[in-house]
């Protein structure tokens, strides 16, 4: 009994002798009948213990042969050992063998129907080719961006700044304010049946029923391509209706249609792809089985708004407002400058106004503009300072200005001092001075132009006094001029003698009648005056005999005079010999005037 | 929101535009249906307490210039098919029509509407096609692009179909 558990347990212990019969086939049953007793009771007995595992095996070579078991045994493992077979690090192999199934597979999907392939591919295919395509793109950019560079207008300065601040490339910069744009409805259409499965617009945008736009824009798209034989998925992309644009994005199930006012970017093109594939992929099988219910879609409108996108040409707005500004900035800068410059002008003109107010013998009465012009009214003494020598030295322009003058006498001391000496006309060594209209003249000056001076000079405009220096008083002048007069006479004698001849005698009588004058003149400065006959002889002779000779002929002189009605408490004669000539006795002429009598006035010190 | 797309199918003047112009929105004119062959209007319709808005392509009947463009089928929920009481030919057409729809977008319900009840006098419809036709299940109905009489039945009873 002890065996045959151990033999139910393990089978395989009879293999050694299964192995004389073909394992895929039980052994088969000897015929009972011809059997020995013995053998049939071994028959029976081996029937008994080895039935169980023989129905066993024979269930197991059923599974092993049929194709069916065995695929459904695989079938059900086949993940967990793909997964088992990657743990263990086997992943290279398992792909190297699965790759040429894989690529006849491949190769069979898109001989039998390109588009499941097309399809189940297109979410993952546009952002593949979009970023090929953006790569190509942008290394032409570059090179156009080096073209550009050369560019150097205000406004290409100003973007390539803004392209610095912004990190953005040039291009971009120069396209987004060359462009204006407002995307303002989008639809996105069912491609199978027309209907609208989410339709997003813009603020302040007229709209129509979307399911008829969504309809009739579908029928078109058929039309078109009905029309003119072409593929599904190709149609119509693009509709221009004067400054409005609509682009159309066709995806395996829907259409997305952006209407576009003004030049939209190239680049919402791509935004449009996006959107779509995003929509494919969120809802790939709502969008097959899509029926009319547009509940599925309710986010939608999310995605397909982010295709409202705007542009507003900010750069051109600010811009005008810069000219705006710019020229009212040069408005103002001309009228002010005008007004500036036409201030600046009447300051200078008001400069030079104020210094001709200053100047004697200038009256300003009126100053202002007339016709344009700087005019000046006012009354001008003959004798004030010319005007335009003001205009002269100052900064204005003297076309610019006009003078209109009046003439008047002027009181200024100045003017009238000038006056006085262009109508007194004093010689050279006098000095006239005029204070508050008194005439002061000193100096000296001849008796004969200062005798009427005190009158003249009360004729001249602005002087109602003339006062006389001491020296010029003509009591003084006239007594002077006689002194003079009368130290130049010389009386002259015979050789030796002291008598006096006719014509000498003569002589003296007008000589007596300066003298009288001189008395008076001296009488009128209450000066008591001396008058002293000199006695001359020549230098021949005894110096003895030519004193007393001398002496004699001032004593005849004088008594002469004293008869000539001279008196005699002013008369002083005196012989001085040789001792005074006249002249150098060279000739007998010169000798002639040291044989004389001259006279010699004299005033006491007071 | 449910919406349908169904088409309007008939022959050249039965009166299908005229038939739906008076309970229709539209906002395109009669023009698209001679050049682009279609025209699309809208039509709400409340089946059970459930809003319906049937977007309806108005095809233009075939006729002698201009074949009918089968693509504008394409995804439509249903269709009204529109014969004129008046041309025996038309309930004919149809009758082409609806297999030719059969086989080019499948089985899809449609409503046979025979126009022009108005001049019922003038009728010269075959009864006998037309209770045959009942017989095979079609659902029939009479109408007037004139009185109205009808046209809202027959959007009702599309509905319904269609959401059946």
């Amino acid at each position: 009994m002890g065996s045959a558990p151990q033999h139910s347990r393990d089978p395989l212990e009879f293999r050694p002798k299964m192995a004389e019969t073909p394992p895929t086939r039980p052994a088969p049953e000897p015929d009972e009948a011809s059997l020995e007793p013995d053998a049939q009771a071994y028959l029976e007995l081996r029937q008994l213990i080895l039935a169980p595992e023989q129905e066993a095996l024979e269930r197991l070579h059923q599974r092993v042969d049929d194709p069916a078991s065995r695929t459904e045994d695989v079938g059900s493992v086949v993940a967990e050992a793909i997964q088992l077979r990657r743990k263990q690090g086997g992943d290279e192999a398992l792909s190297a063998a699965l790759a040429p199934t894989i690529e006849t597979a491949l190769r069979e999907s898109v001989r039998k129907d390109p588009g499941t392939l097309a399809d189940a591919l297109f979410p993952v295919m546009g952002p593949a080719i979009r970023r090929s395509i953006l790569e190509t793109l942008r290394s032409f950019l570059e090179s156009f961006n080096q073209v550009l560079d050369q560019s150097l207008s205000v406004k290409g300065l100003k973007w390539r700044l803004e392209a610095l601040r912004t990190g953005r490339s040039f291009t971009e910069v120069a396209l987004l304010h060359s462009l204006v744009f407002r995307v303002e409805q989008v639809f996105l259409i069912h491609k199978k049946t027309g209907l609208p499965i989410g339709h997003a617009v813009a603020s302040a945008v007229a709209m129509q029923d979307p399911s008829l736009v969504s309809g009739m824009l579908s029928a078109i798209q058929d039309f078109v391509r009905d029309s003119f034989h072409a593929a599904q998925g190709q149609g119509i992309n693009r509709m221009n209706v004067g400054d409005m644009d609509v682009w159309i994005e066709e995806g395996p199930y829907a259409i997305l249609a952006c209407v576009i006012r003004g030049v939209a970017p190239r680049d919402l093109r791509d935004r449009m792809a996006e959107v779509l594939e995003n929509v494919h992929r969120e809802y790939s099988a709502q969008l097959d089985q899509f029926e009319g219910d547009s509940a599925p879609f309710t986010k939608v409108h999310d995605e397909i708004s982010r295709c409202l996108e705007h542009r507003y040409k900010e750069e051109a707005k600010a811009k005008s407002f810069a000219a705006v500004y710019a020229t009212a900035a040069i408005v103002i800068l001309l009228v002010g400058g005008w007004f500036g410059w036409r201030a600046l002008q009447y300051a200078r003109w008001d400069r030079v106004v104020n210094t001709l107010r200053e100047q004697p013998g200038l009256v300003i009465t009126s100053f202002g503009r007339e016709h344009g012009k700087f005019v000046v009214r006012g009354l001008r003494d003959p004798l004030a300072a010319e005007p335009a020598q003001f205009i002269r030295t100052s900064n204005v322009n003297s076309s610019d200005g006009e003078f209109h003058w009046g003439g008047y006498y002027a009181l200024d001391d100045g003017i009238v001092e000038q006056r006085a000496k262009s109508i007194l006309s004093p010689p050279s060594t006098a000095i006239l001075a005029v204070k508050s209209g008194v005439l002061t003249v000193s100096g000296a000056a001849s008796a004969n132009w200062v005798k009427d001076i005190q009158i003249r000079g009360l004729l001249v405009p602005g002087i109602h006094a003339v006062e006389l220096s001491p020296e010029l008083n003509p009591a003084r002048l006239a007594f002077n001029q006689a002194k003079t007069e009368i130290e130049k006479i010389v009386v002259k004698f015979p050789v030796g003698t002291a008598a006096l001849s006719y014509s000498e005698r003569v002589e003296l009588r007008k000589f007596a009648e300066s003298v009288q004058s001189l008395l008076q003149a001296g009488d009128s400065l209450h000066q008591t005056l001396t008058l002293e006959v000199l006695g001359h002889t020549d230098s021949t002779g005894a110096e003895v005999s030519n004193l007393d000779l001398s002496q004699r002929r001032a004593d005849r002189v004088a008594l002469e005079l004293g008869q000539l009605g001279v008196p005699e408490r002013v008369l002083r004669a005196r012989g001085v010999g040789t001792t005074n000539p006249l002249r150098t006795e060279d000739s007998e002429e010169n000798r002639q005037f040291n044989r004389s009598a001259t006279f010699r006035v004299s005033v006491p010190a007071p | 929101m449910l919406q349908k797309k169904i088409c309007m199918l008939g022959s050249f003047a039965v009166g299908k535009t005229s038939l739906v112009r008076r309970f229709v929105e539209s906002i395109y004119s009669d023009v698209y249906q001679t050049t682009v062959g279609v025209k699309i209007d809208k039509k709400n319709v409340q089946v059970e307490d459930k809003e319906v808005s049937l977007v309806l392509w108005d095809i233009y009947g075939e006729d002698d210039y201009q074949k009918m463009r089968w693509t504008y089928l394409r995804g439509a929920s249903g269709y009204l098919l529109v014969a004129d009481g008046t041309r025996k030919a038309t309930l004919e057409k149809a009758v082409s029509l609806e297999q030719k729809v059969r086989e080019e977008v499948g089985v899809i319900p449609f409503v046979l509407v025979i126009n022009k009840s108005d001049l019922i006098r003038d009728w010269e419809l075959d009864s006998a096609l037309e209770s045959q036709l009942a017989a095979q299940g079609w659902n029939i109905l009479r109408s007037s692009a004139k009185t109205g009489e009808g046209v809202e039945e027959s959007f009702a009873l599309l509905a319904r179909k269609m959401l059946g």
